[in-house]
């Protein structure tokens, strides 16, 4: 079950403060990198939506956000339509394509699920390859930022954009854990414990699977139409398998259903692909050594070994120091009622 | 309130229930005895609709289920607990109740607040742990708790979806004599108008507890009648009982 806990609220006040400091200080490159972060931030946490809380480890996900982008290139550059409606049609549009796949694949389960999500991306990646209209292997170029000249912001300058993004990112993350604490995202995480039982008590699966598949779509369309306004292209590369292949890194890197952590996995590979890849051409294999690390101390990623570490050091919370006491009072009885 | 008709299910060539046919009125308290692979479970994962009968139908409140998913059965009333343990391991004892309760409250879908926090959540939680003896469990995690209470727990899951039937496949599988004789009492002191189907192979419960006894062996209802009769059946004693009575 989701919930704030302090160390999440201290971790999402530290990241946030950095990254204004980073987004107001930085020269062009670091700005550059906030905005990238941001967005790949976005992606994960919808990836983290689905396989944290729901067990639905998807490999689309990558092409649910190449499909917002696409799509949020296609209505602006093609169709001619203003900026921010195309920003809410991409959203529309992919968050219904994404719940149908849910829908689909939402009745399969581990590796089954995991090929069905992939299958799905590659047909996805396979049509605006083949495709003219989609612009084959060029892409579609020129797609325009919003405008928000009414309200003043230019989101052509880069760190109006960074900060635009860090906005829907802030959203995003309020909107995810919002939905893990209401009656659909609690749903869920009963169905990942035990899906059998939760049918047995009169839930639709599928459905809730669907819906939350399709919510997870939504925030990954709004990755992908950040990241076509963020280089001002698209390319079909953007629904490669590859794509969703290095969301999943990130958020095991991070912390599997924990939301933030997936915030700080994206942190931490997009520094080290800058960091790494300007010494060497073999920064995958940097990252792949710290997840095999990581997988292999045992923790839930890089928040999961902070939670680990910190609550070793510190006392035990009112909870838990209520319920050893209710455990304790239980065994007294026990011995009394024994002797 | 719950009835079959003719329920019959092969897998191969083995019956695993023949032309099964009960009828349970409101409040009444059945237990199916029978031997191991007489069919009871199977009887019951039909009922549920976790499987799918061959031929005959099943009827809740009068209305024809068969053709209903479980979820479908379960949203009308009919609740079930499993022979082994089928919980939120890795959640608290109130957050298992607090999803049953969820559901039956229309908030499991919603995305606008916390369902677990609702008051008809929270007053159903404590009232079913309460049924069930649960209280002082609440903020324990499932995998911390004893095996009994476990059991207890998983009656309290099927309860807290407020049905109308609850079936409880061998609620005291595995526990201890005292447990035993605890869970008596707490299915005498549950709702009356609560229609209940137990498969049990503790004797003491199901005379303790049971308005009637069904006898099914090799998948066919071979007794249906009060436990005075079925104390008096020599069939029932040559084919399953004959170990009880001699004990």
């Amino acid at each position: 079950m989701f919930r704030h806990t302090s160390l999440r609220f201290w971790a999402l006040g530290l990241i946030a403060a950095a990254a204004v400091l980073r987004a107001l200080t930085a020269e062009y490159f670091g700005v550059e990198m906030v905005a990238e972060i941001a967005i790949l931030a976005i992606l994960v946490i919808a990836l983290d939506m689905v396989a944290g809380f729901g067990g639905m480890v998807s490999l689309c996900h990558g092409a649910l956000m190449g499909a917002g982008a696409y799509a949020y290139a296609m209505l602006t550059v093609k169709v001619g339509l203003a900026p921010s409606a195309a920003f809410a049609g991409a959203i529309a549009i992919t968050g219904a394509a994404s719940w149908l796949i849910g829908a689909v694949c939402g009745r399969s389960h581990g590796i089954y699920f995991i090929m069905a999500t992939l299958a799905f991306g590659q047909m996805g990646y396979s049509l605006v390859f083949e495709q003219p209209v989609f612009g084959g292997d060029d892409g579609v170029s020129g797609v325009p930022r919003i405008d928000l000249s009414l309200i003043g912001l230019d989101l052509n300058d880069p760190r109006t954009f960074a900060f635009a993004c860090l906005f829907v990112l802030g959203l995003v993350y309020w909107f995810a854990t919002h939905v893990l604490q209401a009656g659909l995202g609690r749903t869920l995480t009963g169905i990942m414990h035990n899906e059998q039982r939760m049918r047995a008590l009169g839930v639709n699966v599928w459905r809730i699977k669907a819906d939350m598949f399709g919510l997870s779509g939504m925030i990954a369309a709004a990755a992908g139409a950040l990241a076509a306004q963020h280089v001002m292209f698209v390319s079909p590369g953007l629904l490669n398998w590859t794509v969703s292949g290095e969301a999943l890194v990130v958020v095991i890197l991070g912390g599997l259903g924990t939301i933030i952590g997936p915030v700080i996995g994206a942190i931490a590979f997009v520094m080290l692909k800058h960091e790494v890849s300007a010494h060497t051409d073999y920064w995958h294999l940097v990252v792949g050594l710290i997840l095999i690390a990581v997988v292999m101390s045992r923790a839930n990623g890089i928040f999961g070994w902070l939670e680990q570490r910190l609550s070793r050091a510190r006392p035990s919370s009112a909870r838990d120091v209520i319920a050893h006491q209710v455990r304790k009072d239980l065994a007294a009885q026990g011995a009394l009622e024994d002797a | 309130m719950l009835e079959t008709r003719n329920l019959s299910k092969s897998f191969g060539a083995i019956h695993v229930t023949r032309n099964v046919s009960l009828k349970l009125e409101r409040g009444e308290r059945r237990v199916i005895l029978g031997p191991n692979g007489a069919g009871k479970t199977t009887l019951f994962n039909q009922l549920v609709g976790e499987i799918t009968p061959d031929e005959g139908q099943v009827f809740l409140a009068g209305e024809d289920v068969t053709a209903l998913s479980v979820q479908a059965r379960a949203r009308r009333g009919l609740s079930r607990s499993y022979q082994k343990n089928t919980l939120f391991d890795g959640l608290t004892v109130e957050e298992n109740l607090g999803l049953a309760a969820s559901v039956t409250h229309g908030h499991w879908h919603n995305i606008r607040y916390d369902s677990l926090t609702r008051r008809d959540v929270q007053d159903t939680v404590r009232e079913v742990a309460e049924q069930v003896r649960l209280m002082p469990y609440l903020h324990a995690r499932v995998s911390d708790v004893s095996y009994g209470v476990r059991r207890q727990l998983e009656v309290g899951v099927a309860l807290a979806t407020r049905p109308l039937v609850l079936l409880m496949d061998e609620p005291t599988s595995g526990v201890g004599p005292e447990m035993a004789k605890g869970f008596h009492d707490l299915l005498n002191d549950l709702p009356r108008d609560l229609t209940l189907l137990i498969i049990e192979h503790d004797m003491d419960l199901a005379f303790a507890v049971a308005d009637s006894i069904t006898v099914l062996n090799y998948g066919e209802v071979v007794f249906d009648g009060s436990p005075e009769e079925a104390r008096g059946s020599s069939l029932l004693k040559d084919i399953y009982l004959g170990a009880w009575e001699d004990a």
